[in-house]
């Protein structure tokens, strides 16, 4: 059974850096950030592209952001993706996930599909809630957490990972919506000539007067959404920090365990 | 009854999640009056939860129907939007749990709500919400603020506000209908899998030994399991690792693998994301090594190390063994 498949990518800063915030208290300074595709988009791209693979279709691999979202559609292309479509938001923080999911959703009903994946969450903002927005706003079936994904005539099964490693297996109909867990397969390297080809392939780009809206800001939303302000995080406690050459940490520490009767010795 | 707040309760084989009692804390702690808080308990047979759950001060909805027996996102949602638009609260809580952001943002969606997730704490002030929140891995925190004439869908973080305790009077359970359309389609329960237990059991141990991605190589979990070995402990992982298959799933701490309140937790190389401190923050003793003295395991840990967790490992054995 051959599938439309919709994957949704976000670009996000490297979580591993360190990060400053704006002069103006809404934003971390972005001059100097490097970016990366979310870890668990991974997963759902790899996840989209195996469906296709197996089962036969299409994957679209779809964003949104300014210009420099770009390499990551083009990694999307180079590791199986068929088309890449860019929603041309150009707010480089794009807090409002209520506002993102209602463009996502806008943008996804303009294309044929049967199957959407989402990462479970993003690594920057954390909010795990683009997917399930998306399919509450088109009305799909959807489940979460995914760590398995089988296709059944006219429908899914899925496994949904919760906490403390139980899971819960369901079946869907489609069309429906997933979001996929860190994990949940293991990610292809693109090959060189799929690399090189992904570098000539168009990526599509809508506005919002492609979705009938006259600017992103004239999204209908049901309220109004502003950052407060950003800043370093309050401490709720703090470790005692041991500092120093290797050799007097390692002392500290075997002092520390015996101190404690960790060690008898 | 409009105006308050509609808290929706999580359970499973019978037992109330730690969440929905954070939950209730967390709406004791908003400027409204405690007679319009309400908290929904969706099931089936479930009238011994709703009972329990009455003796916290607070109103319960109980919203039993065979479709809701087991959690499915679109069951959940068709009650709970009959819930709200009966109750009309202001807000609706939901832990930030693996059924939460399941039911939180799909409920958000289905009834065009604003949402605002995964947060640590909440003021009300007038018509305005404002959440705090952490971003990119912790190292920064963020206000947002939502005004709404609708109700607002937030999701808590566990472990964020301290659990509201019983004992403060029983309350009253009133069994409200919810409509569940059978032909929608939707998501359909088949069956839970839990995991077969073959390894070591990293919750009854005393002594854990947790490695991260900052041993860097598979090798290198031999310097852990020698230090392990050394102090008498058992070698645990954060999620990565496990992901990687370097040690077994069993192995894996943190919210989606296994709790532990061990006597003492040593975290090496793990930068401290939310998933692995919730499953690690209650240990009696925390040591944390990590080179990066601002990675967040540091604001749980009791000690902090900075040296390379590679070259402390071997020194302090040989310390240990020396001493």
């Amino acid at each position: 059974m051959a599938l439309n498949l919709v994957v949704c990518l976000k670009q996000i800063p490297n979580p591993d850096l360190q990060f400053q915030i704006a002069p103006d208290g809404k934003d971390i300074k972005r001059d100097s950030l490097n970016y990366k595709l979310n870890g668990a988009d991974e997963y759902a791209l790899e996840e989209a592209v195996r469906i296709k693979e197996k089962n036969g279709g299409r994957v679209v691999a779809l964003t949104l952001g300014p210009k420099r979202v770009e390499p990551m559609l083009r990694e999307a292309l180079a590791k199986g993706a068929d088309e890449a479509v860019r929603v041309s938001l150009d707010d480089p923080a794009a807090f409002d996930v209520g506002r993102n999911a209602r463009i996502l959703a806008a943008t996804i009903k303009t294309l044929p599909y049967d199957l959407v994946l989402t990462g479970v969450q993003s690594d920057d903002y954390g909010n795990s809630a683009t997917g399930g927005l998306v399919a509450g706003l088109l009305g799909l079936p959807h489940a979460s957490v995914v760590t398995r994904v089988a296709v059944r005539s006219g429908g899914l099964e899925v496994a949904c990972e919760l906490e403390g490693g139980l899971e819960r297996v369901y079946s869907l109909p489609l069309p429906a919506l997933l979001t996929i867990q860190f994990g949940a397969n293991t990610p292809r390297y693109a090959p060189l000539p799929a690399i090189m080809k992904a570098a000539r392939q168009p990526i599509k780009e809508v506005d919002p007067e492609a979705l009938g809206l006259t600017g992103w800001d004239s999204v209908p939303l049901p309220y109004s959404f502003d950052v407060v302000g950003l800043a370093p995080p309050s401490a709720k406690g703090h470790a005692e920090m041991v500092t120093g050459p290797v050799a007097d940490q390692a002392k500290r520490l075997a002092q520390l365990l015996r101190e404690k009767g960790f060690v008898r010795r | 009854m409009a105006g308050g707040v509609l808290i929706i309760a999580e359970h499973l084989d019978g037992r109330v999640a730690p969440s929905t009692l954070e939950l209730i804390a967390a709406a004791g702690r908003l400027p409204i009056d405690r007679h319009t808080v309400q908290l929904a308990v969706l099931g089936h047979r479930v009238q011994e939860i709703a009972r329990h759950l009455s003796g916290y001060a607070v109103d319960v909805l109980l919203a039993d129907d065979p479709a809701l027996a087991e959690y499915t996102g679109g069951a959940y949602v068709q009650a709970v939007r009959s819930l709200i638009e009966s109750a009309r609260p202001r807000i609706v809580l939901i832990a930030h749990t693996a059924q939460g952001y399941d039911l939180g943002p799909a409920l958000a969606g289905a009834m065009d709500l604003p949402l605002v997730t995964n947060c640590l704490a909440l003021t009300l002030d007038g018509d305005r919400l404002v959440a705090l929140r952490r971003i990119l891995n912790e190292k920064v925190q963020m206000e947002v603020e939502i005004r709404s004439s609708r109700p607002i869908v937030v999701t808590m973080r566990p472990g964020a506000t301290p659990p509201s305790g019983t004992g403060r009077g029983m309350m009253s359970v009133t069994e409200v209908p919810v409509s569940i359309d059978p032909t929608a389609p939707r998501a359909t329960f088949v069956r839970t899998e839990r995991p077969e237990v073959t390894d070591i059991d990293l919750s009854s141990a005393d002594v854990i030994v947790s490695a991260g991605r900052g041993i860097q190589k598979k090798e290198n979990l031999a310097l852990v399991e020698a230090f392990a070995k050394a102090i008498g402990g058992v070698v645990g992982a954060s999620r990565p690792l496990t992901d990687m298959e370097w040690l077994p799933k069993t192995r894996q701490v943190g919210q989606s693998g296994k709790t532990v309140r061990p006597k003492l937790y040593v975290a090496c190389g793990i930068s401290g994301a939310m998933q692995h401190l919730a499953g690690m923050k209650d240990a009696g003793l925390i040591i944390a090594i990590n080179t990066d003295p601002t990675a967040p395991i540091f604001e749980v840990a009791h000690y902090g190390f900075t040296a390379n967790v590679l070259e402390l490992l071997p020194a302090v054995v040989k310390e240990l063994k020396g001493g």
